[in-house]
């Protein structure tokens, strides 16, 4: 199965699952709503009255016709989600890039956000009393802008507003794989319980401001309307203290916000929850006549680069595997192939391993070559030879003018000019003429010029390690392919019984180490820069982990795999702790 | 069944005085570090703790700005002290009359909060020592000891709250050494990391990254710090075989904490009924043992979406202490009451389809209590601790009142274990006990089982066996 076929059986089965997904959203909207309901309408005194009440409200036909416009926000909300999770990422070096490019999806997700918002506002308020109900309500017989319900649906829309800045806004969504990995019925459960108690506290905090928002601005919206709906005034909500000295409206205003974060962060969750379940992936297809044609193998779905989460399914699947000794699936990495005898299924998978760690690592070190403090390190002028009781030194000194460089602090004797650089090799010096002297300076001039207009440098410039920002955040996948790679070699001592991997491991473990050297480089200069540390330190955890499981298990033959020189050297003292 | 009356059979190591005569004497031991924590920790060890503000030398203030400064320093309760203290109700009665009506007011809060949810009550030293695997862990000069997996280095944690870390060939020890490290329970080297090192301690988690080349051989701040999600003491904890999944438990908690360090995520296991004592990964993370502070314990199957087993031990105890075979099969444990150790079995899924009702606990040892010599020195009882040695060859026991250490010959099948008493140790005095006990683990550089002891004196002793 080529790769674009592959991409497509994947996306095919992703979008069932985010159907699901939206299934089980919508379905979660009664369950919030009875929530709900049940802390508004408590009694305690009639505690049958209470329960039978809230459950009949649920199960009325009222609730079921009300709730269609929220269920169809929901489907906009989880179409939107389930597109952002399927959709190629490509890298936007610049703001201008970066909002041309996920501009559009932005507002449309942000729309979303207010839509949902706004209805289940609209939806929760028809079962609160008549003066919270309805835009407009009776009072001294005249008809009356209600205060509260413009309260209540400002509040939705704040809600809806305030998860999309606080989650959404810059992030990308992304799945992240469960530190354990329970049923699906205690992760929906555990969820559950976790979100509910959460956002009764996440939500205090946009509650009171958007109080304080109201108090200030909330009479003039209230104007507006009046004058729109040609209805008088609500003079309950007048004042400071009109506000918030209702601690009803309060109460309502806060148990709607956080039930509209959690209804927000669930159908999030849900996505997540059933995106990280494994694809069905085989090592190899079955060549019987009764196998099924869309088998997915995992090497095709590796090389699936334009869809991140199907990249991350694969290597997630790849690393189970390759930690399971007794996996009837491992074994067949190392099998050979009938007819033929070949390491087809290894061959396959190393090589696709190897791509991608290889273009990950000369993708970070073009990255890191824009990187100004690192850019300065490669310049500086290295001893031809480095003896290795003065490595260390060298390294401090490194690190010191790096810091120098860093802080714009000059060295006080001027650096040794490379007589040899300076000087051309025909031993005439080149002199520019006028008409290049005026262009070069004109362009300089031009380029201040533009730099102090306001907002062009920050649309339009790349900000300082955004690219290597960009690769950390999507170096999920390689965390998992370095060490099952590493753990697939590992087991191959005891598993592997015609020797398919040996030939390969000289190439995987240079793979590695050269990716530990980028990223050891790029420790150095990690606080300057506004890359996550987390993903950061995760990915040189694995990779130093998966290098020293190879090390570790072939230290005696280290030898045989590499000719001698400085790897060698640099491999034969990281195992024996540096 | 196997018992401990059959160690008389066996001569103990510690019969024969110059270490070149025993048969199980190797040349390479000579290169173990002597160490005797006796010599480094003070009687009062206390005094020696590091706290930054007693390099400052106190000045005369008024109350109120006495009290401020005490309260940026120490926070709201050193405060609370300070307004109530015995100076400041000389300068300024009032001040210390408020102090005492809010001290009045919190401690009914307290009390009442305590009747509704009593496990929030502060975890003592006696109570943690009670649940720890450490024996006299309150008083004990060595209150842990753990081997690095990969390389020779050996991490002892001392009453005085100070880890050393000792390797081969080095005279000095490295010291880890803070102020947020008290009160250490246990400690775990990093699985495929040449020097990260994680103590469990009351404050939480500390990680050391530890060089060879650190200066002066002594570092002042851990790497990391990750407190509790309760901020309750880590009593117990262990890295998976892979290293990047660190399990803790605590005493005050009712769920196990499944930790991913490099991005400072958790995920808790909860039901787990009583609150969580022991922790313990099977050796290939197929399976992970915890312990409760009641007779409930359970195993979850890692490869099965984290299923739980719950049993349940003997009346009226908890699970004292446990181990796993190097195999991954079975399970040995103890209760605190009972001086029987018990065998649990764990077959391979594909063979048989074993579920907690097909399983059962087995006894397979009897530990009562017997005469070991013509003085009548006893040994056995309630077990302490139990380790198992690398190869699977040696069983070993401590106990809670008794000082000698038992060790069994162990016998792997594959769906059978067989277990045989084989010898004894004793300290080089009859009042000298057992405080901790564990292996050393195999590496490339050891291939024998060299069984770790510290006594009760601060001593470390090596045994190597076959």
């Amino acid at each position: 199965m080529s790769t674009g076929s592959s991409s497509n059986a994947c996306k095919l089965l992703l979008l069932g699952r985010c159907l699901r997904a939206v299934l089980l959203s919508a379905g979660i909207q009664f369950q919030l709503l009875l929530v709900f309901l049940l802390l508004v309408n408590f009694q305690l005194l009639s505690p049958l009255d209470w329960v039978s009440g809230t459950v009949g409200l649920i199960c009325s036909w009222y609730t079921w016709f009300a709730s269609i416009p929220l269920l169809a926000a929901v489907v906009v909300y989880g179409v939107s989600l389930c597109q952002q999770h399927l959709v190629e990422r490509p890298y936007c070096p610049t703001r201008y890039r970066w909002i041309l490019h996920y501009g559009p999806r932005k507002l449309f997700f942000l729309g979303a956000h207010l839509l949902v918002g706004f209805l289940t506002a609209w939806l929760y308020t028809g079962y609160l009393q008549t003066d919270y109900r309805h835009l407009s309500y009776k009072c001294y017989g005249e008809d009356c802008i209600s205060g509260y319900h413009v309260y209540m649906l400002g509040m939705g829309l704040t809600a809806g507003c305030y998860y999309f800045v606080s989650v959404h806004k810059r992030q990308e969504v992304s799945i992240k794989f469960p530190i354990v990995e329970q049923t699906l019925g205690e992760k929906l459960r555990e969820l559950l319980y976790a979100t509910l108690a959460r956002s009764l506290v996440r939500s205090i905090l946009p509650t009171l401001s958007y109080t304080m928002v109201f108090w200030i601005l909330g009479r003039l919206v209230c104007q507006r309307l009046c004058h729109i709906l040609d209805v008088n005034m609500d003079e309950r909500m007048d004042g400071f203290f009109g506000v918030v000295s209702n601690v009803k409206l309060l109460f309502y205003g806060w148990l709607l916000t956080a039930q509209i974060l959690s209804n927000m962060h669930l159908m999030r969750s849900f996505y997540g929850i059933l995106l990280c379940e494994d694809l069905p992936l085989v090592i190899t297809k079955q060549k019987a006549a009764f196998a099924s044609e869309q088998e997915i193998t995992l090497v095709s779905c590796l090389g699936v680069f334009n869809v991140y989460v199907v990249q991350c399914l694969a290597a997630n699947y790849f690393y189970k595997l390759a930690m399971r000794k007794d996996s009837k699936q491992r074994a067949e990495i190392f099998q050979l192939t009938e007819p033929g005898n070949r390491p087809a299924n290894w061959r396959a998978l190393c090589d696709q391993c190897l791509v991608i760690l290889n273009s990950f690592t000369d993708d970070l070190v073009e990255s890191m070559q824009k990187i100004s403090v690192l850019k300065g390190a490669q310049n500086l002028p290295l001893p031809q030879t480095i003896d290795s009781t003065s490595t260390s030194i060298m390294a401090e000194r490194l690190l010191l003018r790096q810091y120098n460089q860093l802080h714009g602090i000059r060295q006080i004797a001027s650096p040794p000019r490379n007589v040899a650089m300076d000087q051309p090799a025909d031993g005439i010096r080149h002199m520019p003429n006028w008409c290049e002297r005026v262009s070069t300076q004109l362009e300089e001039a031009l380029h201040r010029l533009v730099k102090r207009v306001p907002g062009i440098l920050y649309l339009f410039s790349e900000p300082e390690g955004s690219k290597t920002n960009f690769l950390l955040v999507n170096s999920q996948p390689l965390v998992y392919v370095t060490q099952a790679l590493a753990q697939i070699c590992a087991a191959s001592l005891n598993e592997d019984r015609y020797g398919v991997v040996q030939n390969d491991l000289p190439a995987i473990v240079k793979a590695i180490n050269k990716l530990r050297g980028e990223l050891d480089k790029l420790n150095s200069v990690m606080g300057n820069l506004r890359a996550p540390s987390s993903e950061f330190n995760v990915l040189r955890s694995a990779v130093r982990r998966s290098l020293y499981t190879i090390c570790n298990a072939f230290c005696d033959y280290l030898g045989d795999l590499l000719p001698p020189g400085e790897e060698l050297h640099q491999l034969q003292a990281f195992i024996q702790q540096e | 069944m196997a018992a401990l009356s059959n160690l008389k059979q066996c001569p103990p190591f510690s019969n024969l005085s110059d270490l070149s005569h025993r048969h199980n004497h190797i040349p390479e031991l000579e290169r173990y570090p002597r160490i005797s924590l006796k010599n480094d920790i003070s009687t009062n060890a206390a005094s020696h703790r590091y706290y930054g503000t007693q390099s400052f030398v106190a000045v005369d203030e008024r109350v109120l700005k006495r009290i401020t400064r005490t309260f940026f320093d120490g926070g709201f309760w050193e405060a609370l002290a300070e307004a109530r203290s015995v100076k400041s109700r000389e300068q300024a009665p009032l001040v210390a009359q408020v102090g005492d009506w809010i001290d009045k007011f919190l401690g009914l809060a307290g009390g009442l909060k305590l009747r509704i949810f009593p496990h929030t009550q502060q975890l003592s030293g006696e109570v943690i020592a009670q649940f720890v695997e450490t024996r006299d862990w309150m008083n004990s000069d060595v209150r842990y000891v753990a081997w690095h997996c990969h390389y020779f280095k050996l991490a002892v944690a001392g009453v005085d709250d100070v880890v050393r870390i000792y390797s081969k060939n080095v005279k000095q020890p490295i010291v880890l050494k803070s102020p947020t490290q008290t009160d250490i329970t246990c400690m775990a080297w990093r699985p495929l990391c040449s020097g990260e090192i994680v103590i469990g301690c009351r404050q939480g988690l500390c990680f050391w990254n530890v060089d060879n080349s650190l200066h002066l051989g002594r570092a002042n701040a851990p790497s990391q710090a990750f407190r509790h999600p309760s901020n309750l003491p880590i009593t117990s904890m262990q890295w998976n075989k892979d290293g990047n999944l660190l399990a803790t438990s605590s005493i005050g908690d009712r769920s196990i904490i499944v930790w991913q360090v490099d991005n400072r995520t958790l995920q808790s296991l909860n039901r787990l009924g009583p609150p969580g004592g022991l922790i313990k990964w099977s050796p290939e993370n197929d399976w992970l043992f915890a312990g409760t502070v009641d007779r409930v314990f359970r195993v979850w199957n890692c490869n099965n979406k984290w299923t739980t087993e719950r049993w349940v031990c003997g009346p009226g105890g908890h699970v004292q202490t446990a181990c796993w075979s190097p195999c991954g099969r079975f399970l040995l444990f103890v209760s605190s009451t009972e001086p029987i150790l018990y065998r649990l079995q764990f077959v391979q899924q594909s063979m048989l389809q074993a579920s907690a009702e097909e399983k059962e606990v087995l006894p397979i040892a009897d530990l009562n209590a017997c005469s070991i010599d013509a003085n009548q020195t006893l040994i056995g009882g309630p077990a302490q601790q139990l380790a198992w040695d690398p190869h699977g060859n040696y069983l070993v026991v401590t106990f809670k009142a008794t000082n000698c250490i038992a060790v069994f010959r162990t016998f792997i099948q594959k769906f059978d274990l067989q277990i045989s008493a084989a010898y004894f140790l004793s300290g080089e005095t009859a009042a000298e006990h057992p405080s901790f006990v564990c292996f050393q683990p195999l590496n490339k550089d050891n291939d024998r089982s060299v069984l770790t002891i510290a006594w009760s004196s601060g001593r470390i002793q090596y045994c190597p066996f076959d």
